[in-house]
């Protein structure tokens, strides 16, 4: 699913984030990435969506290699991704129910389907009373739960999320680790989450990459 | 209220733009018209000693007819004041007149050209324009419509300034909303959408407003021009082309800005 060969990753070439990052994440995996605040976790994370070049070696999502300037690929790759951020990135002039329609727009799915979807992602994040309500009129924790929402409506291969819980109380941060797990467990998606927290639950269930000091490696 | 003043920064320039754009197309259609009046009226008298048997002799020159002018009609007048063999001897001896009229009206330059190139042709003995007649009224609206022209491109050029200050705001406005669409895969036409929507509104309250300015003005024309300027104005018709041009016209400038600023939000992103 993700392939990292001596991956750089720097912005404006300026000091190198990463440097010669190896990994390899496969399908249907469950995989944190894990560092102290500003070792570059959510650096790593923005050259996964293209957000990021990375300066050299190569990177394939989705067997889309990163490190080629092709926007069209950009756009096909992001469409078949979920993102999840700390700050939910919701558009704020949409209701909760046109936000999780909004990837199913992208991908233009019959209406009835989509309609049909969104009911049913509601009722999953239990939100299904706050359907026609704007993002700024919900709590933290229910904002992040509508972008999980949206962030599964198209049956993504692969979810991205970063600090998905940095925001959140306690209650709201479990709710959010669960969709999460189930997102991967009972759908089979692909999910890499960027964190500095991980649940000790999931510590020893599931693979860990570590950053330090611009170096990459998998931690035990 | 905020929707309506930006509404307005984007709508009030187009339609300036296109009210210039609008008297452009009358003054235009004025001149043309005039052009055509004067050009039927209009013709050169040449005056040869050997008669034409082409008109392809008089080469270079756009040549609507030539109407050769019949001695008889010239001698009428002088004939009781000549003797038998007097009228004999001149009628032999009189010169070929022919009227030239020319496809279109030219310039002052263009015709001492012809004149010119109608004095080289032998046997052609003298060329008489009659430049003074038709060149006053002429030159003075051939003057007004470069004033109305150049009028046009400042406004143009000050439209588009406006104009594309709006859409950078609006791509500011919506910059969260853009870059959240992308990440999910939108392209940046799909982003922009809202912001198109506003373009394609204003455009269309643009069009919808000048084009009823335009009706009632030409219809109305009496109002605006003095009564002896309006006897040499023909009418004008055609407006559903006009209209046409407008509305090309309302609709390309905010695209083409439009694009312009996608794509150098996009190099800036």
């Amino acid at each position: 699913m993700i392939l990292a060969t001596n991956i750089t990753l720097t912005y404006d070439n300026k000091k190198n984030i990463i440097e010669n990052g190896n990994f390899h994440i496969h399908e249907k995996e469950f995989v944190f990435i894990s560092g102290s605040s500003g070792s570059g976790k959510s650096t790593l994370l923005k050259s996964l969506y293209g957000e990021l070049k990375a300066k050299t070696g190569h990177l394939f999502v989705n067997k889309i290699d990163l490190t080629k300037k092709d926007p069209l690929k950009l756009l096909k790759l992001r469409k078949n991704l979920g993102i999840v951020f700390q700050d939910y990135k919701l558009i704020k002039d949409y209701t909760v129910e046109e936000n999780i329609l909004l990837p199913l727009k992208l991908h233009n799915y019959d209406d009835k389907v989509s309609n049909n979807q969104v009911k049913n992602l509601l009722n999953h994040v239990q939100l299904t009373h706050k359907a026609k309500a704007y993002p700024d009129e919900l709590s933290g924790g229910e904002q992040q739960r509508v972008s999980m929402a949206r962030a599964l409506a198209h049956n993504p291969a692969l979810i991205l999320a970063d600090e998905p819980t940095g925001n959140l109380d306690e209650y709201s941060a479990s709710v959010i680790w669960k969709l999460l797990r189930d997102a991967n467990k009972l759908l089979g998606i692909t999910v890499v989450v960027v964190t500095h927290t991980i649940p000790k639950d999931f510590l020893l269930k599931y693979r860990r990459f570590n950053i330090d000091d611009g170096v990459i490696y998998e931690a035990s | 209220m905020k929707h309506l003043r930006s509404f307005f920064s984007f709508t009030a320039p187009l339609i300036i733009m296109l009210v210039t754009f609008c008297i452009y197309l009358i003054v235009n259609k004025v001149v043309h018209n005039y052009k055509d009046k004067i050009t039927n009226d209009y013709s050169i008298i040449m005056v040869s000693n050997t008669p034409f048997s082409k008109i392809d002799e008089v080469s270079g020159i756009k040549i609507r007819d030539i109407k050769i002018l019949k001695k008889d009609k010239i001698i009428e007048d002088i004939r009781n004041e000549l003797s038998d063999s007097s009228l004999d001897l001149l009628n032999k001896k009189l010169p070929y007149f022919y009227q030239i009229y020319l496809e279109e009206f030219p310039t002052t330059l263009k015709l001492e050209e012809i004149r010119k190139e109608l004095i080289t042709i032998s046997n052609v003995k003298r060329v008489e324009t009659f430049t003074s007649d038709h060149n006053k009224v002429y030159s003075l609206l051939i003057l007004i419509q470069d004033i109305i022209i150049i009028l046009f491109v400042i406004t143009l050029l000050l439209s588009i300034l406006l104009i594309s200050k709006q859409i950078k705001i609006w791509f500011f406005e919506q910059s969260e909303r853009i870059s959240i669409i992308q990440l999910h895969g939108g392209s940046l036409l799909y982003s922009s959408k809202p912001i198109i929507k506003i373009m394609v509104t204003s455009s269309v309250t643009s069009i919808i407003f000048v084009s009823i300015l335009l009706f009632l003005t030409i219809n109305n024309i009496s109002l605006f021009v003095r009564p002896e300027i309006l006897m040499l104005i023909p009418k004008i018709t055609d407006l559903e082309f006009d209209i046409l041009k407008i509305m090309l016209l309302a609709i390309s400038i905010p695209m083409v800005t439009f694009l312009g600023l996608a794509i150098q939000h996009k190099v800036n992103s």
